[in-house]
């Protein structure tokens, strides 16, 4: 029996392959759980939860996915992630902790190629 | 079914584009060193600067990035006013620019606007901040306007202006001339609807602007909102020498901003002293009263300042953008009576749902060819048709590295009518956003923007909107003015008609 203050596992597989073992409280959204745990996800939920952008794109196992909410307010937004991928990609945002979400492992995708890494910093200097 | 078949041709499409992206920036062969500013094509200063002033260019800049798109490829290069700026109008490189933004993204490094609140020692809004300041009230802000359903919270105030606009609309009829149900320059009532509608949210009580007897200082904001996209557009084109020769842009700019402040002024004042009364006799009445942005401004300790430039910045933002909308959307409906029909069924079949103003407008938010249309209308007609970014580190943009603190102008208006992402793109077709073909790029079309910098007002705009053309729809058959010739768009800062939209309102 769980009650609103129970927490549960999760783990987050990092872009580096890294992955980072947390606790979060049932019902808070994944972006919740990173911010209070001060996950360093770089550029993580840059619009604050508001639905402005799509920073806190994550990837989920099939199992967990197919149980989720119907994607409603996020479609827009979700369209304009970056690695979309059919059927396994929601918003950290719009996505809240349940019990059956206990020691499930969420990708972070990547982030297109930085371009300030292929750039000849020599110029500048 | 759709759904699957709609996001799988979206990651194809994702893919080809990635593709593409990777080898145009790959063209060059891979040792080769990314250029610069300087190889970047564009037309000579002076001819685009007799393009914007001795032909009509100015009033044209949405026809301007077509234009050079097609003239100079996806990005070339023009001197506007004091600055150079670089146009990117391919939304792969759209794409590229905006994800590498960083953690406070500027709009734009020389804003006549921001400006004025200098000169004039106001506060600025959300709109003119940048840095700090701005991430601060973007926090702010966002909960309350932004986030998920906070929107909603809106729909009662705003279901009851949407009614006060339909009977606007039928005292409105048969004014002058021509057919009796004709109603002339909709955008006109709209402006007014929009100001009703923002102030109402902003300040929780009613402006009056759509009762028969419209209070003067409401039409002065409006006028001033209108006048001041203009002179801002003239006050930013024109190169500093061209100031000193004519300073009448600049002059009205200030004067036109000054009359707004004044009418925000009044108006938060005359609010927080009722508020203030009322309260005073009953405490518990408090929460219930100050249901509205401005009270929680004053809550949260932001300075009075501040809540006024804030404050005034969004009622102005809240005028021009859902009114054009709304008259471009019975704009074409009247034109494709088909879609008017369809959307007309849905909008009734979904209202027979909702049995409340707050769950009319969540059943309406659901709406396929309601989103359709309304998603069709912002394609073509963007209200704002070209957006702006100041990147605080040098970026690479395609083939070219643009170095930091370079102002890039992104052309959404030349990408959302790009006939690659959507054929016969001058179209009115609603159908495209409903799997009928293969999905455009993502960022062909982006009305509100994209990312934390994007449009505050997004969910209020398609509140007001889903609301407005439900209620609309629902009392009228809307036509075109018999004869009529087609109405084409306009730049006036933000994308308008270039002339009057007059349509009939037939009863149903």
């Amino acid at each position: 029996f769980f009650s609103s203050e129970d927490k549960i596992t999760v783990h987050f597989l990092n872009r580096d392959g890294e992955i980072l073992t947390t606790k979060g409280k049932i019902g808070d959204s994944l972006l919740d759980v990173v911010i209070e745990n001060n996950l360093d996800i770089d550029g993580f939920g840059a619009c604050e939860g508001t639905l402005a952008c799509s920073t806190c794109h994550l990837i989920f196992e099939k199992h967990i996915y197919d149980k989720l909410e119907a994607i409603t307010d996020e479609e827009d937004m979700l369209d304009l992630a970056y690695g979309l991928q059919i059927k396994i990609s929601r918003l950290g945002c719009q996505i809240c902790l349940t019990k059956s979400m206990d020691n499930m492992t969420v990708q972070v995708p990547d982030a297109m190629s930085d371009a300030r890494q292929s750039i000849d910093m020599g110029k500048n200097s | 079914m759709t759904q699957t078949l709609k996001l799988a041709s979206r990651v194809l499409h994702r893919a080809r584009c990635v593709f593409e992206l990777g080898a145009s920036l790959g063209s060059r062969g891979s040792g080769s060193a990314p250029r610069g500013l300087a190889d970047i094509p564009g037309p000579s200063t002076l001819g685009f600067l007799a393009e914007l002033f001795c032909k009509g260019g100015l009033s044209r800049l949405h026809e301007l990035q077509v234009q050079g798109a097609a003239r100079f490829g996806p990005v070339w290069l023009a001197s506007f006013g004091k600055v150079r700026t670089v146009y990117v109008a391919a939304p792969a490189l759209i794409e590229q620019l905006l994800r590498q933004e960083g953690p406070r993204p500027e709009r734009c490094s020389f804003s006549p606007w921001a400006e004025h609140r200098r000169q004039r020692q106001r506060a600025c809004g959300l709109l003119t901040a940048e840095g700090e300041e701005w991430q601060r009230l973007r926090s702010l802000l966002a909960p309350l306007l932004l986030r998920p359903q906070a929107a909603a919270r809106y729909a009662r105030t705003l279901d009851d202006v949407v009614l006060d606009l339909v009977r606007r609309l039928r005292r409105q009829r048969g004014r002058g001339t021509g057919s009796p149900a004709l109603v002339r320059d909709v955008a006109g009532e709209f402006y007014k609807f929009g100001l009703e509608g923002i102030a109402a949210v902003l300040l929780g009580s009613r402006l009056g602007c759509l009762e028969t007897e419209v209070p003067p200082d409401t039409e002065t904001f409006i006028r001033a909102v209108g006048s001041v996209f203009v002179s801002t557009l003239l006050t930013m084109a024109m190169p500093n020498w061209l100031h000193r020769l004519v300073p009448g842009p600049w002059g009205r700019l200030c004067q036109d901003w000054d009359q707004m402040f004044a009418f925000a002024q009044k108006h938060v004042e005359r609010r927080e002293a009722e508020v203030a009364m009322r309260s005073q006799g009953r405490p518990e009445e408090d929460m219930e009263s100050g249901a509205h942005l401005t009270h929680f401004l004053f809550q949260e300790e932001l300075p009075a300042p501040s809540i006024l430039g804030n404050v005034t910045e969004l009622l102005l933002a809240g005028v021009d953008t859902v009114s054009n909308t709304l008259s471009w959307a019975l704009y074409e409906l009247s034109r494709h009576p088909e879609v008017q029909t369809a959307l007309h069924s849905e909008i009734t079949a979904a209202l027979a749902r909702g049995s409340n103003a707050h769950s009319s407008a969540t059943v309406l938010s659901q709406l396929p060819l309601l989103k359709a249309v309304l998603k069709e209308v912002l394609r073509l007609y963007p209200v704002v048709p070209g957006n702006s970014r100041v990147p605080d580190k040098d970026i690479r943009v395609g083939d070219y590295i643009i170095p930091r603190n370079t102002l890039v102008t992104l052309c959404h208006y030349a990408t959302s009518r790009d006939p690659a992402q959507f054929p016969e793109p001058n179209t009115f077709r609603p159908a495209r956003w409903l799997g009928e073909g293969p999905a455009p790029h993502p960022f062909a079309c982006l009305p509100f923007g994209f990312g934390k910098r994007s449009c505050m007002g997004r969910r209020l705009a398609e509140l007001e909107l889903q609301m407005a053309l439900a209620q609309i729809l629902t009392h009228f058959e809307v036509q075109p003015e018999p004869g009529a010739a087609p109405v084409r768009p306009m730049t006036r800062t933000v994308l308008v008609p270039e002339r009057s939209i007059n349509l009939q309102f037939v009863d149903r």
